[in-house]
């Protein structure tokens, strides 16, 4: 059982992981992200690529929705323009991966800003229609600016090059992917505890208030979208690079209800919450395949039980909104208060 | 006891690690295709009849003993017509099984896998996309259309209104999407020189279902042959009610994904007389020689989509293309088993399509003009086979 955490020091204080049982479950993380391309084959490889750059967008809508209480559904929109600014960069300069990425999350950030405008007299319902109207714009900008985006054809991009090796396998692109999510991950963290990330929780709370204790909204709402479309943006870079082809069907209205289904489902508001979230979003429906698939059906059964999948898929999420609506990362939490208290019981 | 738990706990997590583990080797006789199938989502009535067609064909050549004594095995995952999930599904299969062919479910994962195709060198992959983009074997070298491209579609079209009414007013109406965008400037262009007069080129949003401004435009242009394209039904029997109650006499026609039979018949009073292109039979033709479509009345006694049989020729121009590879002694690799794909010329498919088939580029550019006829439910040939030069 764990009876408390003395802190002795103002660095051990504001240190993002304070007790050694941390620090050796993250070194335990470290090595598991360190071992996993040599242990696991392609596939395996590919979902972990595809789960760190959903958890890199979700983070960034986190921020937004979750931790800024301002509701998005142009998520997908804004890595669409990170996917179609790193494919023109690589594609016409062949200028390098990193420098591609900020390039494209830099671009979904201006974009980010001047769609968060209307943030500043709309709320809720009528914030995600007016996002969603943004998204409808950048799609129509995706498919008609033939010469710059190829119009609905869409774009091949070259692999990312590093030091002269293509990252054109899952197993050398997870070196990419990874480290980026992983620093987004971190950056995102620390960012609630500063100023800025105290603003957001205020703002989410009540705004009225936070502009009484003296939060500039305006600067603090557009800069929320501005953080959160860079996230969009770089982890649309990756997927451009993940993908190889940028379509303007690539990055659809439903994508972006993925994310905040991830979110939500996650729980809003914690970094831990965005990371589930994605992993369950994108692993859930491969592993009931996997488990339909070990049933010793034959493929017939597998058409049968296809359908079954989808809704079990879909009951599985509502399930977790009405039994745990703060998400799978108080769940999380639970699992780890039995462990601190172990062998005792908390009470209620 | 403790070590019968500790047996069992080091079972359970052996098995776990087997999930991870490097591909099983598959056992050397087995040729193996794969399949991102679209069993679920919006494509799934369409997946559903692919499965069901390369099923049938791989049972019916396991039954016969397989290709030079080597059976064909069939391995399909559901996509739900989502393209990460596809290319999920192909390094699934791929990673469990030695892979030579290989079944797409849309443009788009053609596109995203081509290059993982070209790294691989060892797998040739067809699908259910009929982009003209892939028509080009320079640039996707290891893929193959099975029927003629979007473009070469409606070059059947235009060829049939040109012979039918030389000089004919055309509209296109297409869906603001790659899949209905893909074959209008080619089509255009193809029209003027057929010597054809397109007066109308009227882009819908995607999924649309009130055209009621779109058929203004329509009826504007007064078209003698309307054509459809980028949809599958909506908002095609709305168009075409709207137009024959103001009075519009024009032609309706649709492209490959549009002519299901029993998608045809689901647009009610508005089907009868719709004609369009199709490269395959439909099921119930009894017409003329076709003793594959019987096996398939035998195997299946209830109606068969399209899909099917675009599925079941699939697999079998794969098994072609591999015997072909085989009996030349070579290794079944992508550039072996394309260049024995490009050696099938004059193919009798048994009935399948209506005459044999030559694959020319990437696509077999051949079809026919089917028109619905509302007393009998189904449609029916309006032209003889159309071969594009």
């Amino acid at each position: 059982m764990r009876i408390g955490t003395a802190k002795q020091s103002y660095a051990h204080d504001e240190s993002l992981f304070d007790t050694r049982t941390q620090w050796g479950w993250l070194a335990t993380l470290g090595i598991t992200l360190l071992a996993f391309p040599f242990v696991a084959n392609d596939y395996w490889l590919y979902l972990a690529c595809l789960v760190a750059i959903n958890i890199a967008s979700a983070t960034g809508l986190n921020i937004l929705t979750g931790y800024t209480g301002l509701v998005s559904l142009g998520q997908a929109a804004f890595m669409g323009l990170g996917a179609y600014t790193v494919a023109i960069f690589e594609q016409r300069f062949g200028t390098p991966a990193v420098l591609n990425l900020l390039a494209g999350g830099g671009v979904a950030m201006l974009v980010g800003v001047v769609v968060g405008i209307p943030s500043l007299r709309v709320k809720g319902l009528y914030l995600a229609i007016s996002t969603i109207a943004a998204s409808f714009i950048l799609h129509f900008v995706f498919a008609n600016w033939t010469s710059l985006t190829g119009g609905t054809g869409g774009m091949t991009v070259p692999p990312a090059n590093f030091f002269g090796i293509p990252l054109d396998t899952s197993f050398r692109l997870y070196w990419l992917v990874v480290p980026v999510a992983l620093t987004m991950l971190v950056c995102a963290a620390n960012l609630f505890r500063t100023r800025i990330g105290r603003a957001f929780i205020a703002i989410r709370d009540r705004d009225i208030s936070a502009e009484v204790l003296g939060i500039p909204l305006l600067r603090y709402k557009l800069t929320s979208f501005a953080l959160s479309s860079f996230y969009a943006g770089v982890a649309g870079g990756l997927w451009a690079y993940f993908f190889r082809v940028v379509t303007p069907e690539s990055f659809p209205l439903m994508m972006s209800i993925f994310f905040l289904a991830a979110v939500i489902v996650g729980g809003m508001g914690t970094i831990l919450g965005g990371i589930l979230g994605a992993i369950f979003m994108t692993m859930v429906p491969e592993v009931l395949k996997l488990i339909v698939g070990w049933l010793p059906l034959g493929s017939e059964g597998a058409v049968i039980l296809s359908p079954v999948r989808t809704i079990v898929f879909g009951l599985l999420i509502v399930g977790f909104l009405i039994f745990e609506p703060l998400g799978l990362q108080e769940l999380w939490r639970r699992v780890r208060r039995f462990f601190h208290l172990w062998p005792f019981r908390a009470q209620g | 006891m403790k070590q019968k738990s500790i047996v069992k706990w080091l079972g359970s997590l052996a098995a776990a690690a087997s999930l991870f583990a490097a591909p099983v080797a598959q056992a050397e006789e087995d040729i193996v295709i794969g399949g991102s199938i679209p069993m679920t989502g919006v494509f799934a009535f369409a997946g559903i009849g692919i499965h069901a067609g390369i099923t049938d064909y791989v049972k019916m050549i396991n039954d016969t003993g397989g290709i030079k004594g080597r059976k064909i095995k069939y391995v399909p995952e559901d996509t739900a017509y989502k393209v990460d999930a596809s290319v999920a599904a192909f390094k699934k299969i791929t990673g469990q099984n030695k892979v030579n062919l290989y079944y797409g479910d849309s443009t788009a994962f053609a596109k995203t896998i081509n290059p993982e195709l070209e790294r691989m060198g060892s797998i040739i992959m067809a699908g259910a996309s009929f982009a003209t983009e892939i028509n080009d074997p320079k640039k996707y070298p290891n893929q193959f259309l099975v029927g003629p491209d979007y473009t070469e579609m409606i070059g059947i079209l235009m060829r049939h209104i040109a012979k039918e009414k030389p000089g004919a007013k055309v509209a296109f109406v297409y869906s603001d999407t790659e899949f209905g965008r893909d074959p209008i400037d080619e089509g255009e262009a193809l029209a003027k020189r057929l010597g054809l007069n397109v007066t109308g080129k009227i882009m819908t949003p995607p999924g649309s279902v009130d055209v009621s401004t779109e058929i203004v435009k329509l009826r504007r242009a007064a078209p003698d042959y309307t054509i459809f394209h980028g949809y599958i039904l909506a908002p095609i029997p709305e168009f075409i009610s709207q137009a024959r109650k103001m009075g519009m006499t024009s032609q309706f026609m649709g492209t490959f994904w549009s002519m299901d039979n029993s998608m045809v018949m689901k647009m009610g009073e508005a089907a009868e007389g719709f004609m369009g292109v199709m490269p395959f039979r439909y099921y119930y033709e009894s017409d003329a020689k076709a003793p594959m479509l019987e096996k398939i009345r035998k195997m299946r006694p209830e109606y068969q989509s399209n899909a099917y049989m675009q599925g079941f020729l699939t697999a079998m121009l794969f098994t072609e293309a591999a015997k072909r590879t085989l009996d030349a002694g070579k290794t079944l690799d992508g550039k072996n088993l394309k260049a024995s794909l490009n050696t099938i010329k004059n193919f009798d498919t048994g009935g399948v399509v209506g005459v044999p088939i030559t694959i020319r580029g990437n696509s077999i550019p051949v079809g026919r003009i089917y028109r619905f006829d509302s007393k009998q439910q189904k449609m029916l040939p309006a032209s003889d086979w159309i071969h594009l030069d």
